[in-house]
């Protein structure tokens, strides 16, 4: 039993540490923007002011 | 940003938060100085001072920033960038996206403030792939 708790455990950790590698596309549109457009890395920013 | 010049592309869509009095207003300030090539100097300036964005204190920023008052003050009121905004806060809700701020670095989320170190590992691991 406490094995299998301890399997879980690992199984939860190494699924969570995954689970921002997602990546998603996010489409840029004529939003404002700074850069070289063909640089390696894009970072897109939801912001608000306040 | 200027550890990285050249290697990073920063694009900035508005999520204002819609319980927020001048959330709104404030991204119609951003845009009508983007219309004026000073959308930069209005987004520092603007994080700067906030939470002061009414609508006052916003035509004192762009008066400081030296852009054409009559047309700034125009845009703000006829809410000339609300479709923009919208459209924004409509790709926000439809990616399930309700923190601000909220980062995707080639693609990848980072939800909220963050240490710089915390975005240097990521974009460092981002160059050495494309590399």
């Amino acid at each position: 039993m406490k094995k299998l708790i301890l399997i879980m455990i690992v199984v939860f950790i190494s699924v969570s540490a995954f689970a921002d590698e997602k990546r998603f596309a996010v489409p840029v549109g004529d939003s404002p923007s700074t850069g070289p457009m063909n640089a390696p890395v894009t970072i897109i920013e939801f912001l608000d002011f306040q | 940003m200027d550890t990285y010049a050249g290697k990073i592309r920063l694009v900035i869509k508005n999520a204002p938060y819609i319980y927020r009095d001048y959330s709104h207003l404030a991204a119609e300030a951003s845009l009508a100085a983007k219309d004026q090539g000073k959308y930069w100097e209005m987004h520092d300036l603007l994080l700067q001072r906030s939470p002061v964005l009414d609508r006052d204190s916003l035509i004192k920023y762009a008066r400081e920033l030296a852009l054409d008052m009559k047309k700034f003050t125009a845009s703000l009121d006829e809410k000339k960038h609300a479709q923009e905004i919208e459209q924004d806060k409509k790709l926000a809700l439809d990616m399930d996206l309700y923190n601000t701020p909220t980062f995707f670095i080639n693609g990848r989320r980072v939800v909220g403030e963050r240490p710089f170190e915390y975005f240097k590992k990521i974009i460092d691991e981002e160059l050495s792939a494309k590399r």
